[in-house]
């Protein structure tokens, strides 16, 4: 039995990449185009996945026996010297086995164009850090997510105020009604989306969100030739306490907004229970660019199939103070100007 | 960043601060210079009282920035008390600082009338209805005689209502009498404090102290928002990941639980009239019989 699994064009054996523009497989030997239908067909069915293969020290590349560098949790990628691109099966077994996937929408050079439109509109970025036109590595990643179902139930209890003003002759009067406002409800949550690799910063696939579930499909070894794939290392369960965390907030702000007609409300006690939490292993397409700057990496992800773009800009101090000055200066003119003219 | 900004803001403390100094000391400086302030030309005070009396007025003038003058005479050139006592708190070139705040007590014995006469900043502490309070003050013991007391009252007065200060919601209205005789002059005399003309009053805010704080919190907090953005956008919300028409709403009831009132005073507007002295400044003030 295989360790690792190489997709090969069926005319010529050279190796088969997934291709994000027409979302069907590309030979680049022999640019014969295959879709999945086609593949399925021509391909050896799978050995299934669930008899796990045993995780190994070391893997050889399938196409030339050298051997791969890949840690603990690289689940797809290319084998250095032939760069052919190779699966490696057992990460993807058993337990390790997504559910889910959504391909890639989004080329490589989709995606550079994206980063660089959106990084010249970062109005602190340093300007030779904005014009720098050699991305220094890009790389398309199918990141691993949990996503969780769950239903959640919850009360609020709060202080609401209604005030009244008005006055007579001598006196201005506030009336303040202070209430017991409570508010009940539940709802149902699909697919939220956490991250599930220690490796990727938490705050960066946070803000990547949203993907459109739409495209999301059965999840098949195929899809992942031609990318790196990592293996989740952040367990369910520990997953599962930030989606809750997050969850419970968005029913709070869902049953606070139905509190109106008061001049202030504010939320003293809360009661919020999650149940029906069932969850989903599933591989999300990133593209991770790392642009360095003054011998810094600084990474920035692009979502591989909406194309939205966050990273970690550098700023420049110089212009974090000339905009805090312009806008100083700004605010300055209206009160002088203004204020004289009201004095 | 955080650095740069506060290093600014001291530095624009500093300087505002040493400016605030500088003028208190030439102020203090001007009013050094000083003509007797208790002029009695009829002899009605004994020269322990006009002691006293001088005294107490040094010690009113310091705290407060405010020349104080007390006149005592039945010579009024023909003059109204009012004109009396403006002309002769400028000839006598009362009053401290550049606008010469000050005030002068004038007790008419020819007409029997007292006119208290104001003067720069002193115009605007000292609206119609203090004066009139202070007007009844002095007449009550001149009506019996008693000129000292008068003189001390008066001086009291001053120290108390100077320490309230300018109240809010005061301002200057000009005497209509005046209208005729010079519009452009009166047209400056309603104008507040802070400066004469629209020019006089942007200085006046350049000199605030809240232009800058605002300025610079309002700063701080954009180019905060503005560098949390360089990271990107969240882009989703509470209804992202929410099942369409899941949401139930079980429960939501409210109910009383208390009241309660307060009520504030509301601060009447305060005005402090004004006219034009025949050397052409401007002065309030007013005045009552005994």
């Amino acid at each position: 039995m295989d360790t690792v699994k190489a997709y090969k064009c069926p005319n010529c054996k050279a190796g088969l990449e997934f291709n994000p523009a027409n979302q069907n497989w590309k030979c680049q030997y022999c640019f014969g185009e295959f879709s999945k239908e086609q593949l399925d067909a021509v391909l050896q069915p799978e050995e299934p996945l669930e008899q796990a293969p045993t995780e190994l020290n070391s893997y050889r590349c399938s196409s030339c026996g050298a051997e791969l560098i890949a840690d603990a949790t690289t689940s797809a990628t290319f084998c250095l010297y032939c760069k052919n691109h190779t699966i490696i099966k057992s990460r993807f077994a058993g337990e390790f086995k997504p559910e889910r996937l959504i391909p890639f929408k989004l080329t490589k050079e989709q995606a550079k164009e994206l980063y660089r439109k959106w990084i010249t509109k970062r109005l602190f970025a340093p300007d030779d850090f904005k014009q720098k036109d050699k991305l220094d590595k890009v790389t398309g990643v199918y990141a691993p997510f949990w996503l969780f179902d769950c239903k959640v139930d919850g009360m609020i209890e709060g202080e609401g105020t209604r005030v009244r003003t008005w006055s007579d002759a001598d006196y201005k009067y506030t009336e303040t009604k202070y209430y017991r406002v409570v508010r009940g409800g539940s709802t149902e949550y699909n697919r939220v989306p956490v991250d599930a690799s220690i490796k990727l910063d938490d705050q960066f696939m946070h803000l990547i969100e949203p993907y459109n579930y739409g495209d999301l499909t059965e999840f098949s070894m195929e899809y992942l030739s031609g990318f790196m794939a990592e293996k989740y290392d952040v367990e369910a369960a520990a997953a599962e306490t930030v989606m809750a965390e997050r969850v419970s907030q968005y029913l709070e702000d869902r049953l606070t907004a139905t509190v109106s007609g008061y001049s202030s409300f504010t939320v003293s006690n809360k009661l919020i229970q999650l149940k029906d939490t069932i969850h989903e292993y599933a591989m999300l397409p990133i593209y991770l660019l790392i642009n360095q700057y003054q011998g810094k990496d600084h990474v920035f992800i692009v979502n591989g199939q909406t194309g939205k773009v966050v990273g970690d800009t550098p700023t420049s101090f110089a212009k974090q103070l000339l905009f805090a000055g312009a806008v100083f200066f700004g605010v300055w003119l209206v009160l002088v100007l203004g204020g004289a003219l009201f004095a | 960043m955080r650095k740069g900004i506060w290093a600014i803001f001291v530095v624009l403390m500093v300087l505002m601060l040493i400016g605030g100094q500088a003028t208190r000391t030439v102020y203090a400086e001007a009013s050094n210079e000083h003509r007797p302030n208790v002029y009695d030309a009829l002899d009605k005070l004994t020269a322990n009282e006009v002691a006293e009396l001088q005294a107490s007025i040094t010690n009113v003038s310091k705290e407060y920035n405010l020349d104080v003058a007390v006149v005592i005479t039945d010579q009024t050139q023909g003059k109204s008390s009012r004109d009396f006592a403006d002309d002769f708190y400028d000839n006598q070139g009362y009053g401290v600082g550049p606008d010469h705040s000050g005030l002068l007590l004038l007790i008419n014995m020819d007409q029997r009338e007292v006119w208290i006469s104001t003067a720069g900043k002193a115009i605007d502490i000292f609206t119609d209805d203090r004066i009139s309070n202070m007007v009844n003050d002095v007449t009550a013991p001149l009506s019996n005689g008693n000129f000292d007391e008068a003189c001390k009252t008066f001086v009291d007065d001053v120290g108390s209502i100077a320490k309230m200060g300018v109240p809010a919601g005061q301002n200057r209205v000009g005497s209509e009498t005046d209208e005729a005789v010079s519009e452009d002059q009166d047209e400056t005399d309603t104008q507040p404090v802070a400066g004469s003309s629209y020019f006089g009053r942007m200085f006046g805010m350049m000199k605030s102290v809240w232009v800058y704080v605002i300025a610079l919190i309002v700063a701080l907090i954009a180019t905060f928002l503005v560098s949390r953005s360089s990271k990107g956008k969240v882009t989703i919300n509470n209804l992202t990941y929410e099942e369409n028409d899941s949401f139930v709403l079980s429960d939501d009831h409210e109910e009383f639980i208390r009241e309660s009132t307060t009520r504030t005073k509301i601060t009447k507007e305060s005005s402090s009239s004004t006219h034009t002295s025949s050397s052409g400044k401007t002065h309030g003030g007013g005045g009552g019989k005994f």
